[in-house]
């Protein structure tokens, strides 16, 4: 089951910086193998605001486990933030938060 | 299960994914779904190739911060930022049996300013390439050296 993605974005002189972590496993062929399960991870993972994409990016297994990430975007205080992702088998999770 | 079956599942299940995901989003681009063969290329240059048609890149405007060394090769910071106006951003490395690791989508004005982790088998050279609007491909890499493998090795 997916859990919920920590997310916390700042607004700054109209740049907002984002510091999100996915929770995902974000199993690897050879690691999948080593804990018998099957290999599963993040694919594609996406930020909005205001119906605009700000962020995405189509990753692969190499991503560490709970995949950190910091980025920037021209935002403004308030304003609602949605990360989203997909992963392997196609479970998916949404997260929304206010940019402070 | 060897790789070849786990690859061939990955990518089919993959394209099922984006599929399903592609209406809710309008500019979103999932390059795992157009460009499958990417992420099966074994070499770093061949995994720029197959994202952008060419491996020939620029080595500049590109700034890539990552350890000289790594003790723990399950998570390795990586940081790229560029004032390039450009399209794409992407990150490979040559430790891992595939090479590419993130393409990231740069929206309209957007920011080069990424931070991720990513975990390397061995040692190896980390390599970001940044796909200006001009078309042209800018570069940079970095060695890291691996002291603990992060992929179970």
């Amino acid at each position: 089951m997916a859990k919920k993605t920590r997310i916390k974005a700042k607004s700054k002189k109209g740049i907002v910086t984002v510091k999100a972590m996915a929770k995902h496993a974000m199993l690897s062929g050879v690691e999948a193998k080593k804990a018998k399960k099957e290999m599963n991870f993040i694919t594609h993972l996406k930020a909005e605001t205001n119906g605009n994409v700000v962020f995405e990016v189509s990753m692969s297994q190499f991503l560490s486990k709970d995949p950190y990430m910091k980025f920037k975007y021209k935002g403004e205080k308030g304003e609602k933030l949605t990360i989203s992702w997909v992963d392997l088998k196609g479970d998916t999770r949404t997260d929304t938060v206010k940019v402070k | 299960m060897n790789r070849r079956n786990f690859l061939g599942l990955g990518l089919g299940l993959g394209a099922v994914a984006a599929a399903a995901v592609v209406p809710s989003s309008l500019s979103a681009i999932d390059f795992r779904a157009t460009k499958p063969k990417a992420w099966d290329a074994t070499s770093t240059e061949a995994a720029i190739k197959e994202i952008y048609g060419t491996s020939a890149t620029t080595a500049s405007g590109v700034k890539l911060k990552a350890p000289d060394i790594a003790e723990n090769g399950a998570v390795i910071p990586i940081t790229v930022s560029s004032k390039i106006d450009a399209k794409t951003v992407s990150i490979y490395q040559d430790a891992n049996p595939e090479s590419a690791v993130a393409v990231f989508t740069v929206p309209n004005g957007g920011i080069i300013d990424y931070s991720v982790r990513i975990k390397m088998q061995k040692t190896g050279n980390v390599t970001a390439v940044v796909e200006g609007k001009d078309g042209k491909l800018y570069s940079a890499a970095k060695l890291v050296k691996v002291t603990k493998g992060g992929c179970g090795g």
